[in-house]
């Protein structure tokens, strides 16, 4: 990395917070005020906790003599997205009990709670606590949750990658003690130095880090948008290993080139007994070698990008010790959830549930907070959630089905949806996100009934098409990989992209600037009017857009802002 | 000559001449000393500067005038009973209840009791030892007390003028005489109270027979500030112009409480931190014409303006209940005053539907009251302005939904611009210490926190280094917390030492400012060794009673009960 240019100031905040503490315990105390002190606030997401403020109130707020209407977002570390039914109820109770009434399932396979005011804080963390559930590492510049392929009716696949995905994620937890210290003991130690981050370090990642395990023939973790990826490779029903991947990354700055989405490479094939130590040292290689200076530039993606991948892989295979093999043929049909009931190879039955934008909360029509209570009242196995928002409730006895099934009908979520709706995606965005430029989960599901109208006519009602929407250019649900995908600018205004790849290989590429909800209808008709009648065999939707010459195909990250239609470039 | 009266030494005579006159003096027979004494109070009154004594009566009686007041009513009529009296000849001397103990009263000759009735026919606060001590087995006798009794209360409330009717009894029971009934004033208590002591007086000034030669004769005269702080009052209002208006609550907020900034520039009126302003509201029009509907009256216009600004067209009482019966001659409403309970008149007037005069209407109705809103403003921070913190009063009873005539009044008729009928209300009783360096801790829920906002202004301003400590509770930390944002400041620059908070909806368990407290009992006890003074204001049903309770738990019932007498625990509840 440039040497000359100074680290970014979160660089010194990390170094003297005596290991993630800083003054968080005493800010808890402060009444007069629901936030944080700015360090802390860096601080907090390394525990999983964010300070937010709802933008919805922001323009009243100083009027009335009072501050910003702060409140913490916490987001809960569950590998793999495995929870037992009591989890989940323990999760529904602190969102009643402390946050806003809501849980968000997120696009790595957790929950969110949202609306957390500062004296609700500590009691959410500790209940959460005495579920077995913690937020520890959920966010900050550490390694993230560890997401993995829902696919529980492969019983002894999914079984395999969960279990990597859980064995990862602990051996790359932070050390320090100061989770439990601030949230549960409720103790303020001075101490902490006497502690050490074996694999971090006192100053932790350049920046945040994350990791997917995919299960061919689902991408539903869309393994090519992470710092490090692996794909199970079997023979016969067993796992024989894993592709490597590295450098992949979504999130990107508007009018800043030299930021960009990019796919991860498949660097080698490796046995699953050395998964676990290849994570450890592509993070070590990325916390040496990661920008420290440029919070925009800090990301693997980019450290790959500016030592170059031979380089990479050279410095990898030298802390390995050993060289991977040659990676192995794989083969993705999607990068979605299949909705509904499956049946396991073992017999047992699983149902995946659509949630829209990951919000579960009760509607007048759709009690989805309510009607999932109820099942997992009735203790059925485990409740998955998957990395498209949805949630898989896995492992039901075929005595329990019909109970189940009646729940879900009684509760109005079991409802079919369109191929477009249940192929969507929504970042949080407003009014709780403090990065967003536009509308995300309160606009799209409106959005996409407009354009349910139009697949109606055209037929294309049940058409599987991926169309994913983001407040701003970060990439929290992971557009630039959609079909369709509509990233904020300002408020009503998106950026329109298209040509992404169904399974999630491919990246899309821009087709209008700051088009809003009128416009965007406008843009799309003709289009999906081409497809229904040109389309070939099988064609889906993003690669017919390229064939058709709409976009020009994105082959790699560093190009994903080039070939543009000339209106376009600027 | 033993037996017989002697002249004591004291008596402002040389030694000599003392000798003298108990020497003629043992030789008078009972004939000759009454004619002495009929003698020398002839000469006295004819040589007598003018005019006092000409009404005087041979020598000035001694009158006590004993007063009950949470809000400062019976305090100033006392006053205003003192002046009176004081032309009448009396040697009059004013007492505070809070001051005083049965027995000093009842060693009293004339006894002029003035009290209110306060919570629930509870007496003042600041009479409660009295009255308790008057209540009691070993209370002393009232032989020979000569008393009379004004009770001031509110209608409204079921046991109206309970407190005075109380001591009535009981001053009777404990063999006091009774000069004159006991009146019963409601709110617009100024005439009535004001004929009722002068005929008062002047009955017990006739009723002075001979005077009893022991009696001492005290010439004490407890003259006070006093108590209408400008020339501006209930019966004279000034128009002060409306200069700001903020819903302080957030949009989302189950509450609605408004900051009003009133200018009083030009009236040259001038209040204290702990006074109330009192308003003079106008009735919701929506109401008036549905009350001048029922009684088939909307045609008259003179009427529907006296009915806005003058009459209290909500408050129904049970007494108003049987005087519409009467009037409208409905036996079975006469029968059924309890009717009267949680409704309000329009709820009579549709109930049994009646076509009235003008004047029958008016004649049901009261005056309508003022309302009282603690200032929470100081003239040192804001010359020449007084902020106010309103809560809106909305609510349904009986299927209909109902709303504060001043509170709504302010939140949803008054805009900036516009001119409120005011006037100060002081409160003696509820000021910061006159030592700048003892420390306060103020309990102020809801709005009960805006007396406190003119202490901290007050302090802020005079550069006061005493410790201050509040306690403020709402519903919601996100959407009530008021004034937040000075709270930081005060905090930040030192003002303000310490903070402490109880949001009761903002968990599944209830939490309140007493909960509050008793979290942070331990510094309680070490600040009121400091020597603090205790302030409490707002709701007086639940959170008053609580936060005793609570205070009784962390001092001790005696200790808090010796903090009141002291003047350090200060309550200012509504
Ligand atoms: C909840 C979630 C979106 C969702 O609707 O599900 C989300 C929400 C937020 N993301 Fe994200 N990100 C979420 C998945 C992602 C993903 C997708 C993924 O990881 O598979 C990405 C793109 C992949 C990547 O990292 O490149 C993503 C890229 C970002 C970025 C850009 C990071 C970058 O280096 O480019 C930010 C901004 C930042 O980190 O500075 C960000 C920041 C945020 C924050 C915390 C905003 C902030 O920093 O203040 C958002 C909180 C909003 C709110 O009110 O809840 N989020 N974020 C996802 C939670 C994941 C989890 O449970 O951990
Ligand atoms: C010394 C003093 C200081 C005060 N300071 C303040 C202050 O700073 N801020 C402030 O907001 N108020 C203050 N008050 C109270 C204020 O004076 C008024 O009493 C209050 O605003 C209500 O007046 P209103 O005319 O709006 O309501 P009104 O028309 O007088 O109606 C109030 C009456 O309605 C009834 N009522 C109210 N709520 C309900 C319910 N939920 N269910 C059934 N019946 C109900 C009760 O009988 C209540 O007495 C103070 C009072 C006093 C005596
Ligand atoms: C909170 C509160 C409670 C009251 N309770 C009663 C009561 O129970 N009975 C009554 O007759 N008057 C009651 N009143 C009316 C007062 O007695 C009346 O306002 C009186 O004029 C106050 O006189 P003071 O200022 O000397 O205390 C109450 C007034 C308030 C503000
Ligand atoms: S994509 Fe942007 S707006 Fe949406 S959640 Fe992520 S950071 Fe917020």
């Amino acid at each position: 990395m440039d040497r000359s240019l100074p680290p970014s100031p979160n660089e010194a905040i990390k170094a003297n917070s005596r290991y993630l503490r800083g003054t968080i315990a005493d800010g808890l105390t402060r009444v007069e005020t629901g936030a944080l002190s700015d360090d802390d606030q860096q601080l907090t997401k390394f525990h999983g906790i964010y300070l937010q403020d709802d933008r919805d109130l922001r323009a009243e707020r100083g009027r009335k003599k009072m501050e910003k209407a702060f409140s913490f977002m916490a987001r809960l570390r569950v590998p793999g997205g495995v929870l037992t039914p009591a989890q989940w109820l323990a999760a529904e109770t602190i969102a009643r009990e402390r946050g806003n009434g809501t849980l968000r399932l997120t696009t790595r396979q957790t929950i969110q709670f949202h609306g957390i005011i500062k004296s609700n804080l500590r009691l959410a963390i500790s209940g959460l606590n005495d579920a077995m559930l913690d937020t520890i590492a959920a966010c900050g510049d550490v390694n993230r949750n560890v997401i993995a392929t829902a696919n529980p009716w492969e019983s002894r696949g999914h079984a395999e990658v969960a279990a990597l995905a859980q064995a990862i994620g602990t051996h790359l937890l932070p050390k320090s003690r100061a989770w439990h210290e601030i949230w549960i003991d409720g103790e303020q130690h001075t101490g902490g130095e006497e502690e050490d981050e074996p694999i971090y370090g006192r100053t932790y990642m350049p920046r945040k880090f994350k990791i997917a395990v995919a299960l061919p023939p689902h991408n539903d973790v869309d393994v090519f948008a992470h710092d490090l990826g692996f794909i199970a490779i079997r023979e016969g029903d067993r796992v024989a290993g894993y592709n490597v991947v590295v450098g992949g990354g979504m999130g990107m700055t508007h009018g800043e080139p030299d930021t960009f989405p990019r796919t991860g490479d498949v660097i080698g094939f490796c046995r699953p007994d050395q998964v676990v130590d290849i994570a450890e040292k592509v993070v070590t290689i990325q916390r040496d070698s990661g920008n420290r200076s440029d919070r925009k530039h800090a990301r693997l993606k980019y450290t790959i990008e500016r030592i170059g991948l031979p380089a990479f892989c050279m410095e990898l295979e030298r802390r390995l010790g050993y060289s991977l093999s040659p990676a192995q043929d794989f083969a993705f049909t999607d990068n979605g959830d299949r909705l509904g009931w499956a049946h396991g190879d073992d017999g047992a039955l699983h149902y995946t549930l659509f949630v829209e934008n990951g919000r579960v909360r009760d509607l007048p029509d759709r009690q989805l907070l309510s009607g999932l209570h109820a099942i997992a009242e009735l203790g059925v196995g485990r409740f998955i959630i998957t990395a498209n928002q949805n949630l898989v409730i896995a492992d039901i006895t075929p005595q329990q089905k019909r109970a189940v099934g009646e729940l879900l009908r009684a509760h109005g979520i079991d409802a079919p949806v369109s191929g477009l709706r249940r192929n969507s995606i929504a970042c949080v965005a407003l009014p709780t996100c403090g990065l967003a430029l536009a509308e995300s989960e309160r606009y799209l599901p409106s959005l996409v009934a407009r354009l349910e109208d139009q697949l109606e006519q055209l037929g294309l009602a049940q058409d599987d098409i991926t169309i994913r929407m983001t407040g701003c250019p970060n990439g929290c649900a992971r557009p630039y990989l959609a079909e369709i995908a509509l990233v904020g600018r300002a408020p009503g205004l998106y950026h329109l992209y298209l040509g992404g790849a169904f399974n999630g290989t491919r990246l899309n590429k821009l087709y209008r600037k700051d088009v809003d909800g009128d416009a965007i209808i406008a843009a799309l008709s003709p289009l999906l009017r081409e497809y229904a009648g040109q389309r070939r065999d099988g064609e889906r939707f993003g690669d017919y857009a390229i064939r058709a010459g709409h976009v020009r195909p994105t082959t790699a990250g560093n190009t994903f802002h080039d070939d543009l239609a000339p209106e376009l470039r600027s | 000559m033993p037996g017989l009266p002697m002249l004591p030494e004291t008596a402002p005579f040389p030694a000599e001449q003392i000798t003298a006159l108990n020497r003629i003096m043992s030789a008078t027979n009972a004939e000759q000393r009454t004619w002495l004494s009929g003698f020398l109070s002839g000469y006295q009154a004819a040589n007598a500067p003018q005019p006092a004594a000409a009404a005087a009566p041979a020598r000035r009686a001694p009158l006590t005038i004993l007063f009950a007041t949470e809000s400062g009513n019976a305090e100033s009529l006392a006053d205003v009973a003192r002046k009176a009296a004081s032309k009448l000849g009396f040697a009059a001397r004013v007492l505070d209840m809070a001051d005083a103990t049965p027995a000093q009263v009842a060693a009293a000759q004339n006894l002029l009791v003035i009290a209110s009735t306060w919570g629930e026919g509870d007496p003042p606060q600041r009479a409660i030892d009295f009255h308790a001590a008057l209540m009691a087995e070993d209370a002393p006798r009232f032989d020979g007390v000569r008393y009379a009794v004004l009770a001031l209360g509110d209608r409204a409330y079921a046991k109206f003028c309970e407190t005075g009717r109380l001591f009535d009894e009981r001053f009777a029971a404990l063999g006091g005489t009774r000069v004159a009934d006991r009146i019963e004033c409601d709110l617009d208590y100024d005439v009535a109270a004001n004929a009722w002591l002068g005929g008062t007086l002047t009955q017990l000034q006739a009723g002075l027979g001979e005077p009893d030669a022991g009696a001492a004769v005290i010439h004490v005269d407890f003259a006070r500030a006093p108590l209408e702080a400008s020339a501006y009052n209930r019966t004279r209002p000034f128009e002060a112009e409306i200069t700001e208006r903020i819903k302080l609550s957030g949009s989302r907020s189950t509450s609605e409480t408004w900051h009003v900034e009133v200018s009083l520039a030009g009236s040259g009126i001038v209040y204290e931190p702990g006074d109330s302003l009192g308003f003079l509201p106008s009735n919701d029009p929506a109401l008036v014409d549905a009350v001048l509907m029922a009684t088939g009256l909307s045609g008259d216009a003179a009427l529907r303006a006296a009915l806005s600004e003058r009459f209290d067209i909500t408050t129904l009482t049970r007494k108003q209940v049987a005087d519409y019966a009467r009037l409208i001659g409905d036996a079975s409403l006469a029968e059924d005053v309890a009717f009267a309970d949680g409704r309000q008149v329009i709820d009579l007037l549709s109930a049994a539907p009646h076509g009235l005069s003008a004047e029958q209407l008016t004649s049901l109705l009261r005056p309508l009251p003022p309302r009282y809103y603690s200032v929470a403003s100081s003239l040192k921070t804001v010359p020449d302005e007084a902020h106010l913190l309103v809560a809106a009063v909305r609510y349904e009873t009986h299927g209909r939904a109902r709303s504060g005539v001043a509170s709504v009044d302010l939140a949803d008729r008054r805009n900036a611009g516009e001119r409120l009928k005011v006037f100060v209300k002081p409160n003696l009783h509820f000021r910061l210490p006159t030592d700048p360096q003892r420390p306060i801790i103020m309990i102020g829920p809801g709005t009960g926190v805006a007396p406190f906002r003119a202490f901290m202004q007050e302090r802020d301003a005079v550069g006061a280094r005493g410790k201050s400590w509040l306690v403020f509770g709402h519903r919601h930390y996100t959407h009530d917390f008021l004034y937040q944002l000075e709270w930081q400041d005060l905090l930040k620059r030192g003002v303000l030492s310490r903070l402490d908070v109880a949001f009761s909806r903002d968990q599944p368990e209830k939490r309140y400012v007493q909960h509050a407290l008793w979290d942070a009992r331990r510094d309680l006890h070490a600040w009121v060794q400091d020597g603090a003074v205790i302030y409490v204001c707002g709701d007086a049903n639940a959170m008053a009673k609580d936060v005793h309770a609570t205070l009784q738990r962390i001092v001790g019932d005696q200790a808090l009960d010796a903090l009141r007498r002291e003047g350090r625990y200060l309550r200012d509840v509504y």
